[in-house]
């Protein structure tokens, strides 16, 4: 019944993509809109230094529309796409100020615990350890990415769980979303989130942790379920 | 299921002319032109105009005064124009009076289309044999890059219009593989004058844009405005001063008072610190309707309009780039009837 009324309400179906792609979502932009990028003039390379494909990226930028910047993406040194990612991930109800001030307190969190271990520890080791609470998140999180994941077929009745190879974005995806799930729910229930969040990152950056053992997990499940890779068609 | 909400112009138009047999003779034709220009004379004497230069606007406003009307579709208004607009391009009849017909592909259906892509086919066989013949002789083939950035190819209803008559996705996309793959030879330009009847020229973006000049203060110093700019429900306008010390107000309040959250402090200075001038710029705005987050990005809009006349063409055209100067065109979207929300349906019950 909504596809007859939307019909009659004349939002016709129009193609103006040649490709045989079928996407379910829509959005207000014309597919001809390219991804806005933050690049200043001197952050330009020369152009006899770009390769073939990026000269061409740039000839279509400069003729392609492009779409208006989220109100995430800023030109400043604080703004991360990953972090921004996070913090949406994180926010519940669509309350952005409340998960941003919680991803704020858990950086100054892990600066303080880094700082403190920094002045209690002797000369020789001063240097290894890592005060930039940025590069301990972007650290943490790539050491909680799987490598393969794990997806359910199913055939003649039964349904198996067969090893996959994961995109980029899904790994990225699984390790934030392992993260926020396990200081959600493991933790006494007087404990703050930024504590608790600080904690786990620190442990993921050393590769120690709830969450790199369930990455360790779905890897044995991969490695056990060896013999069914061939289930998989795509 | 493809649906886009935006749309152009050349895709709301229908290809009446594809859709079936010949429906009007020419002679019908021929006398709505001659009505149609006999009226507007009648028209441009009644308005007290001279109907020898009286044009397709000078007729829609005259339509519009005589009869104004009230209805919210444009196109159930009254309406005078040109024969030619109204009924599309229409199909002479395929057959002779014997009933045998002309094209010896009309029995397939498409005729246009199918002839269309025996030619394109026949294009390419020349170009490969062109193609063998310089390898036999051991010359160097032509490598000139086409530039692909430039121009694009017809879309669909175009093309639907050249053939006069409907040509299906499939088609469409089968259509476009062909002359990529005819343009992606070395020797392809041998058919350039082929190839360009089915592409179109894109012109550079920037070129479209018209920046105004700067305007200058009674204290002599120099000022721009950004006007108009919107997102979702919020409008702003900023004036952006010279010879500042990067004060921001907005509606005569301080923008730290304005804006508590970091993040749409942000979004404000964002199109100074992109360009580098976080301390050398004033600006009053004023913005209403809309949230928080709809409110500074009305009004990062307007900035780096204004910004646009103090800055050089080159950083105008990074700044598009950045996503700066592109009015948001995501809105709430509607609720629709037999569902709760405008994705969400009713709980499903199963009695």
């Amino acid at each position: 019944p909504c596809h007859d009324t939307a019909r009659a309400l004349d939002y016709s179906p129009a193609s103006l993509v040649p490709c045989r792609i079928m996407p379910v979502r829509w959005s207000r932009y014309n597919p001809s809109y390219l991804e806005p990028e933050v690049k200043k003039e001197f952050d330009q390379k020369p152009l006899e230094a770009l390769t073939e494909e990026e000269r061409e990226q740039m000839e279509m930028k400069a003729v392609r529309p492009i779409k208006a910047a989220p109100p995430t993406l800023s030109s400043s040194v604080f703004s991360d796409p990953m972090i921004s990612k996070f913090t949406n991930m994180m926010m519940k109800s669509g309350n952005k100020v409340l998960a941003r001030s919680l991803m704020s307190q858990t950086l100054e969190a892990i600066k303080r615990k880094q700082l403190e271990k920094y002045h209690k520890a002797p000369e020789n080791e001063k240097e290894t350890i890592e005060c930039n609470p940025y590069i301990i998140f972007h650290q943490a999180l790539k050491n909680c990415q799987p490598i393969i994941g794990i997806s359910n077929v199913t055939r003649g009745g039964k349904t198996y769980q067969v090893p996959v190879p994961l995109t980029d974005n899904r790994k990225r995806f699984l390790a934030m979303k392992w993260l926020i799930t396990e200081c959600r729910e493991n933790k006494h229930r007087r404990m703050m989130m930024p504590e608790k969040l600080s904690q786990e990152l620190l442990l993921a950056f050393n590769n120690e942790g709830p969450v790199i053992k369930k990455k360790h997990v779905l890897h044995k499940m991969a490695e056990a379920n060896r013999a069914y890779a061939h289930f998989r068609w795509w | 299921t493809l649906r886009l909400i935006c749309t152009t112009t050349a895709v709301q138009r229908k290809n009446v002319g594809a859709s079936g047999p010949e429906k009007y003779t020419e002679a019908f034709i021929k006398k709505q032109i001659e009505e149609f220009n006999l009226g507007k004379r009648h028209l441009a004497n009644m308005m007290g105009e001279d109907p020898e230069t009286f044009t397709q606007e000078d007729i829609d406003r005259a339509i519009a005064y005589l009869f104004p009307s009230g209805l919210f579709d444009k196109q159930a208004r009254p309406l005078m124009k040109h024969p030619t607009e109204v009924f599309p391009e229409q199909r002479k009849i395929q057959w002779g009076e014997d009933g045998r017909p002309f094209h010896f592909l009309f029995y397939t259906g498409k005729q246009s289309y199918y002839s269309l892509m025996h030619e394109t086919y026949e294009k390419l066989l020349n170009v490969q044999k062109h193609q063998d013949q310089l390898i036999a002789q051991d010359l160097p083939l032509q490598k000139e890059k086409r530039n692909l950035a430039g121009s694009r190819w017809l879309t669909k209803i175009e093309l639907e219009e050249m053939l006069l008559e409907k040509v299906s996705d499939d088609d469409y996309s089968r259509f476009i593989q062909l002359l990529q793959k005819l343009v992606a030879l070395p020797c392809a330009d041998i058919e350039e004058n082929y190839i360009r009847k089915f592409s179109k020229e894109v012109p550079v973006q920037l070129q479209k844009v018209v920046i105004e000049p700067l305007q200058y203060d009674e204290r002599g110093v120099a000022f721009s405005t950004g006007e108009g700019s919107k997102r979702k429900t919020a409008s702003a306008t900023a004036v952006v001063y010279d010879n500042g010390t990067g004060k921001i107000t907005v509606n005569g309040i301080d923008i730290l008072h304005y804006f508590p959250v970091l993040q749409d402090r942000e979004q404000l200075l964002f199109p100074f610190q992109f360009l580098g001038r976080t301390g050398k710029h004033d600006m009053v705005c004023t913005v209403s309707g809309g949230g928080r987050s709809a409110q500074a990005g009305a009004i990062r809009l307007a900035s780096a309009k204004a910004l646009r006349s103090f800055v050089t063409e080159k950083e105008v055209e990074f700044m598009r780039q950045a996503g700066l100067l592109t009015v948001d065109p995501r809105v709430k979207e509607r609720k629709k009837p037999g569902q709760e929300g405008p994705r969400r349906k009713f709980t499903w019950k199963k009695r």
